[in-house]
């Protein structure tokens, strides 16, 4: 049997690639019986989905203006790096 | 994501790079104007120092690797001490034991979050959700951001953060208990 920090390494591994047979089985009988490592596996699709969502929020992408301000400043950079 | 030998064509970093380096400092900082100017500081001295770059590492990992460098500047210049140590941490002193007992078991039992539609629609779940992303571990939020946020695969992880396969499992399930319990703390209770 798998205890609980086992458990939570697995649920958390199975979001990101598809376990191996037999340990896959360990852990959906272990979710079985387990409400804490459940919950815990409820949160970290939680945890994905409000990634999910900061990321594509204007808040964690340069603006328009910051893109060419930055452009901008590459293109002088480059002009004055010319030989 | 082009990684390997995506050449030096200066063009593109912008394109392909400019947000995950735009996140990664503003997770640092907490400043947009600040983070901006990172990027660029970061970008303008990748062009001056491209003949440098080499092809054992990929693009991004060259760029963030400057752009620690310009953020130990810019704390520098705060003031504030801080060392390459601090950014780049191998290995973190970041014990299961926080989370679990000896045999195993949960210190603290995971309960249900309430509705986490009703959270996404609050100003503040969102404030309390870049803290908490600020305050992991450096090496746990860069992996974080990487995957979740950025949606890079676990090789290019890898490749990008010279780690084996066990070493990002371990991460992000650190990282994970991590937010959750920040998000516990400063969210739920």
């Amino acid at each position: 049997m798998l205890n609980c920090k086992q458990a939570s390494l697995l649920a958390s591994r199975a979001m990101d690639e598809k376990l191996p047979y037999w340990k896959n089985s360990l852990l959906k009988l272990h979710l079985l019986l387990c409400r804490s490592c459940a919950n815990f596996t409820r949160q970290m699709a939680f945890l994905r989905e409000a990634s999910r969502r900061y990321g594509n929020s204007r808040d964690l992408r340069l603006t328009g203006d910051a893109r060419k301000r930055i452009l901008n400043a590459l293109k002088r950079h480059e002009i004055d790096e010319q030989p | 994501m082009t990684t390997m030998n995506d050449g030096l064509n200066t063009q593109t970093w912008l394109d392909e790079h400019g947000d995950y380096l735009f996140s990664y400092a503003l997770l640092r900082v907490k400043d947009t104007h600040v983070a901006e100017d990172l990027v660029q500081e970061t970008l303008l001295a990748a062009v001056t120092a491209r003949n440098t770059f080499s092809n054992q590492s990929t693009v991004r990992t060259w760029l963030t690797g400057i752009l620690k460098h310009k953020l130990i500047d810019h704390f520098r210049r705060q003031g504030r001490e801080i060392v390459i140590a601090d950014l780049i941490d191998q290995n973190e002193d970041d014990h299961l034991d926080r989370f679990f007992e000896a045999n195993g078991r949960w210190i603290e039992k995971p309960e249900a979050f309430p509705d986490p539609e009703s959270a996404f629609q609050q100003k503040q779940f969102w404030k309390v959700f870049q803290d908490c992303l600020s305050g992991l571990k450096p090496r746990q939020a860069e992996v974080f951001l990487a995957k979740e946020i950025h949606g890079m695969s676990n090789e290019e992880i890898c490749k990008h953060f010279s780690l084996n396969p066990t070493n990002v499992w371990v991460l992000m399930h650190r990282a994970r208990l991590s937010l959750h319990k920040c998000l516990k703390i400063h969210w739920i209770d």
